[in-house]
């Protein structure tokens, strides 16, 4: 049975290096609002993003410069890629997906390997909780991809790209799903039902029937695209 | 001091207890409910007698005035304000004042030994207090509110912070002043502590008290300021029960506020 500890609250009786926690000498001691599992691992449930170089994010970008781009990453932070580790250029507010490729004593993040994302909108969930809606081997997310019809692209600070082209209402409903419910166990599967109920209902709905599934069979393509993109995520 | 009684009213009732009926060493119904606002990373409603305050906190954000920004942590800005309403006679008032002044530094300075800010360079955490309605015993409720606002916003601490005055009323001391027995009693001394090893992070006396009396002051204080840590904590885990839900419960009372 996992436990919720809160600041300050002992998670072992040794000393212990291990993320979110500090010790003092004697005992291991909780730093955030977290879960804490059988094998005694910490699992945050809340708190800021914590950039680390080969993080893949995404964010949209809030100013151009002669040699590159700023680009919002979330609160605190936001990312400057330089002209010369990108060949793509953007605009004012275009949503783009790079790698961190430097951070920096300030927490200043160095970008790269861009890439611009179109036709689509961003959704931001607590940093944290992405690697629950990217799941075990992608599973969370490619579910919500197949389902939806909807290109997905989430990024490591917390800022999840969702496509227009699928089931766009949906696939939101279901990412802030995940997030609410990051800490309970069996919610793939839960995800899962509650997205064939409303794709179902929603096939139901469009009497013709086919127009429905022409929606769903033009999304596949994108959806395919999409688990290519959540390896990347991943790593 | 207008409204109010100039003369000293009675602070015992005849049968020797407080005047809302409490023994010397008994809290003020405490009820405490977390992550009550959508837009705060973090956020508490504290209802502690008649106290009701609102705690948010938001960051870390970028810092701005630039000025105030260190390359070394992030700066914790707490504001503590009480409402243009919330008194219920003569006490507070909206606004900038040297009382709410010095109370956010006190906060904002009893908060800077737990937080780790040195994770978050050139930025600014801010805690927002705001009093809804006030009774005695404000800045211990603010500081236990803002406590359980930073640790929903997952802001890193190596502690939990709990507030509780002791004071010294009709020649004996007293837990958890209330505003009659704040005005009127001898002394008051709102101290805060850090839960995990009971380090004093804000100690301010009014009125005067002999050295035994503040050892068993302190007592009093360090034993009551774990109950309130438990309630503390029993709202953060709360928060997940309810599916990390969004609700503030402003109609709590304090007659249905728990208490232990």
């Amino acid at each position: 049975m996992s436990k919720i500890v809160v600041p300050g609250e002992v998670v072992s009786d040794k000393p212990e290096r291990m993320a979110y926690t500090f010790s003092d000498g004697q005992k291991t001691y909780a730093t955030a609002l977290s879960l804490l599992n059988e094998e005694g691992k910490l699992v945050p449930l809340e708190g800021p993003y914590e950039p680390i170089v080969e993080d893949v994010v995404v964010g949209y970008v809030t100013d151009i410069r002669f040699t590159g781009y700023n680009v919002e990453l979330g609160e605190p932070f936001s990312g400057f890629l330089s002209s010369r580790d990108s060949r793509a250029t953007f605009r004012l507010g275009s949503i783009v997906q790079a790698r961190v490729i430097n951070v920096d004593e300030v927490k200043s993040i160095d970008l790269a390997d861009a890439r611009g994302l179109e036709g689509g909108w961003l959704e931001h969930i607590s940093p944290v909780k992405v690697p629950r809606l990217i799941g075990k081997r992608n599973s969370m997310i490619n579910t919500i991809a197949q389902m939806t019809g909807c290109n997905l692209v989430v990024g490591r600070n917390g800022y999840v790209f969702v496509s227009f082209a699928g089931n766009h209402s949906l696939a939101i409903e279901a990412i802030r799903m995940v997030e609410a419910q990051a800490h309970t166990t069996g919610l793939t599967d839960r995800v899962a039902a509650l997205l064939r109920e409303k794709a179902g209902a929603k096939n139901m709905n469009a009497q013709a029937g086919m127009a429905g599934a022409q929606v769903n069979m033009a999304g596949m393509p994108t959806s395919q695209m999409a688990r290519g993109q959540d390896d990347n995520s991943q790593m | 001091m207008t409204g109010a009684s100039k003369s000293k009213p009675p602070l015992l009732r005849e049968d020797g207890k407080r005047l809302d009926g409490r023994s010397f060493d008994e809290l003020r119904p405490l009820s405490i409910e977390a992550r009550v606002l959508n837009d705060a990373a973090g956020s508490a409603l504290v209802v502690w007698g008649k106290n009701k305050i609102l705690a948010g906190v938001f960051g870390p954000r970028e810092c701005i005035p630039r000025h105030d920004e260190s390359p070394y942590r992030a700066v914790l800005r707490c504001r503590y304000n009480m409402a243009p309403f919330c008194s219920l006679e003569e006490h507070g008032r909206s606004g900038p004042s040297r009382r709410s002044q010095e109370l956010s530094k006190v906060i904002s300075e009893a908060f800077e030994n737990v937080v780790i800010a040195e994770s978050y360079p050139k930025s600014a955490i801010d805690v927002f207090i705001d009093v809804l309605q006030s009774d005695g015993g404000t800045r211990c409720a603010a500081v236990t509110a803002a406590a359980v606002a930073l640790a929903d916003a997952g802001i890193p601490m190596k502690d939990m912070v709990a507030a509780v005055a002791v004071g010294k009323v009709e020649g004996k001391l007293a837990l958890d002043l209330s505003k009659e027995e704040d005005n009127w009693g001898e002394s008051d001394n709102p101290i805060a502590f850090a839960s995990r090893n009971g380090e004093v992070l804000l100690y301010q006396m009014d009125g005067q008290l002999t050295r035994d009396e503040i050892d068993q002051a302190m007592t009093m204080g360090k034993a009551a300021a774990q109950k309130v840590h438990a309630i503390q904590t029993d709202a953060l885990r709360r928060v997940y029960t309810r599916a990390g839900e969004v609700a503030l419960p402003l109609s709590l009372k304090p007659g249905e506020a728990r208490s232990e």
